[in-house]
């Protein structure tokens, strides 16, 4: 039941899936080959991955807004909670293609690309869910149309936001390396823990509010 | 004979509408029609039932049982058509069809193939394409291709030309030829429901006004047209509504006898719905 | 058979189909044993709904007209003789009541109306 509705939003946004792919491998290339900076690994991935996944997010939703199908789902044995529960699986699953074009570049192309450690994956994946997991939950509340604004303003800030608070932490040496008296395996997987933690507590919240709500 | 859908004591609150204590039944084995103006209710009604809106109080029951439980049960067992469709443009009918088909733990591909065929639908046609019957029949395509015992349907006919609109009606006493279907479908256009409808249900005003057998009813009820003479104190009392011109009057009256007792000479005709309907609705 | 249902507010539908099911019967259309169309099928034809038929086939049903048989369908039931002979008896004598009230009203007396019935059996034998 699940697949049939990710394979939905799939379905939905066939014809962008090409262009959006080309983009999430071709990005970092280019902004590799601009700057020349160690250590960007993991934010030039982040930013190409928030780019992709909510341009195809923002089209299934401004979709589902316009064409009111959502309604038509929820006559049919489709609970509320599964079509909440497979958008989130929707963007865990672009992120992943997105983390697999990016290392499949990386490894193809001998430069300076760096391939992301577990760690650096986790933080990435925090970074995205952290993202998404307010949008969601607020867009359903809310509405689409108001706030499609908020969401993509966000977007467009966080590519000259994120650089510049990396640099922010760089120049005043605050070091973000927390050591927990755990072995070095959990702290890596840690990031990702709190990732999912993070996104299923969102998703609990959007099935709630979803759940309320009149169609 | 069983009813295969209880509405009990349901009601939801708008700003500026509300549905009132709604309860009512439905027969099984019966084509029942919903009828009523625009903003009486109808749509409102339905998405209740169907959990789209989530009603103030009430309860509903299929078959007997509950349905607040066995909500995902009691899905499968519905065909459901609403106006305006509510399908995704952009993809084709063989794409929405691979959504919705996957719901529906008994959907059949061969009947749902055959009906596509029978309604001249291709699987690659754009949805965006289609003309405002092609969608409704498609909409029938996907509601009548997984078994369902009860088909739900919000003003499937509004905007259909009455070629179309004969055409759905037919679809639907083909349905009916199985034992055990019922359909329940709301509509304002009601000639569609003189042509087909076992059942009515008259509901104004967020409240059920009235609910008959169709023949019933129009054996019940009279239309009546006569001289203006012959309209007085008493007489106007008989009339659920009365219009007058200067050539005459006409009026419905469920009091038929009396109305010949009292009024001579007067024409005494079977109504259609259409009459009836506005006998009883209040501006 | 033919069943035409007439648009004049009486009598009620159900009663319109019954009484011209029962014509076709007590006339011979519809032979005995004969199958006769399903509630629904019915029901669709005439364009109404098989409630108003079930009742149809109901009432024919229990007054011996004809007989149901479960997931077969109903059939004309073998001729009864006496309940048929009552039923054509009816159905004159009503005929004959009309005729006689007529002729009271209009200042016919009996022996004319004998004599106007000899011609019309008179001339019934010549077609």
């Amino acid at each position: 039941m699940l697949i049939s509705l990710v394979k939905k939003d799939f379905i939905l946004v066939k014809k962008y899936l090409i262009l959006m792919f080309i983009f999430a491998a071709g990005a970092p290339v280019f902004i590799y080959s601009k700057v020349n900076q160690g250590g960007v690994g993991f934010i030039v991935f982040t930013l190409t991955a928030l780019l992709t996944i909510y341009s195809l997010f923002n089209s299934v939703t401004a979709m589902e807004y316009k064409y009111k199908a959502p309604a038509l789902l929820c006559t049919t044995p489709y609970t509320r909670n599964s079509i909440i529960k497979a958008k989130y699986l929707f963007i865990l699953m672009l992120f992943v293609c997105c983390f697999i074009i990016y290392t499949i570049v990386a490894v193809l192309i001998p430069t300076s690309m760096q391939l992301l450690s577990i760690s650096t994956f986790g933080i990435s994946l925090l970074l995205a869910t952290l993202y998404f997991s307010i949008i969601i939950p607020v867009q359903y509340k809310f509405g689409y149309e108001k706030t499609k604004y908020i969401s993509f303003l966000i977007i467009f800030i966080i590519p000259f936001a994120l650089p510049t608070i990396i640099k922010f932490l760089q120049t005043h040496n605050i070091n973000l390396k927390i050591t927990l008296p755990f072995p070095q395996i959990i702290q890596n997987l840690l990031p990702c823990i709190i990732a999912v933690i993070i996104g299923l507590i969102s998703m609990r919240v959007t099935m709630n509010i979803y759940s309320k709500k009149d169609l | 004979m069983n009813n295969i859908l209880e509405v009990n004591g349901l009601t939801k609150k708008f700003d500026t509408f509300s549905l009132d204590n709604v309860s009512f039944s439905l027969r099984e084995g019966c084509i029942t029609g919903f009828i009523g103006i625009n903003g009486s209710g109808k749509t409102t009604t339905i998405k209740s039932i169907l959990g789209l809106i989530l009603k103030d109080a009430g309860n509903i029951k299929f078959r007997g049982k509950e349905i607040e439980r066995t909500e995902r049960e009691f899905k499968n067992h519905l065909g459901i058509v609403l106006d305006e469709g509510y399908f995704y443009e952009n993809i084709t009918i063989k794409e929405m069809k691979s959504i919705i088909a996957p719901a529906y733990s008994t959907w059949d591909e061969t009947v749902f193939k055959k009906n596509l065929e029978r309604f001249r639908l291709q699987s690659n046609q754009k949805i965006s394409t289609l003309s405002k019957g092609m969608r409704m029949k498609f909409a029938i395509a996907l509601a009548i291709s997984h078994h369902a015992d009860l088909l739900i349907m919000d003003e499937p006919t509004s905007g259909l030309d009455p070629l179309v609109r004969s055409e759905l009606m037919d679809i639907l006493l083909e349905f009916m030829k199985e034992d055990g279907k019922s359909v329940f479908f709301s509509s304002h256009i009601t000639s569609d429901l003189d042509k087909v409808a076992d059942m009515l249900i008259l509901i104004d005003k967020g409240a059920i006004v009235l609910t008959e057998e169709k023949e019933v009813l129009l054996d019940t009820h009279g239309f009546v047209k006569g001289d203006n003479k012959l309209l007085n104190e008493h007489t106007r009392k008989l009339f659920l509504k009365l219009h007058e011109t200067k050539y005459g009057f006409e009026g419905v009256t469920d009091k038929k006898a009396v109305v010949r007792q009292q009024m001579n000479g007067v024409l005494i005709e079977r109504p259609t719905i259409e009459n009836i309907m506005l006998g009883y609705v209040r501006r | 058979m033919n069943i035409i249902i007439a648009n004049v507010s009486d009598p009620p539908i159900y009663q319109q189909i019954k009484d011209q099911i029962k014509d076709a019967i007590l006339h011979g259309e519809l032979t005995q044993g004969e199958l006769l169309p399903s509630i629904r099928t019915l029901a669709n034809d005439l364009r109404v709904s098989v409630l108003t038929t079930r009742r149809v086939y109901d009432e024919l049903e229990a007054e011996g007209f004809i007989v149901s048989k479960a997931g077969k369908g109903s059939f004309v039931a073998a001729e009864n003789l006496e309940l048929l002979r009552e039923s054509r008896r009816h159905i004159v004598e009503v005929k004959l009541t009309e005729a006689w009230k007529a002729a009271r009203s209009l200042g016919i007396c009996k022996k004319e109306l004998y004599s106007m019935m000899d011609i019309l059996f008179e001339e019934g034998e010549e077609e």
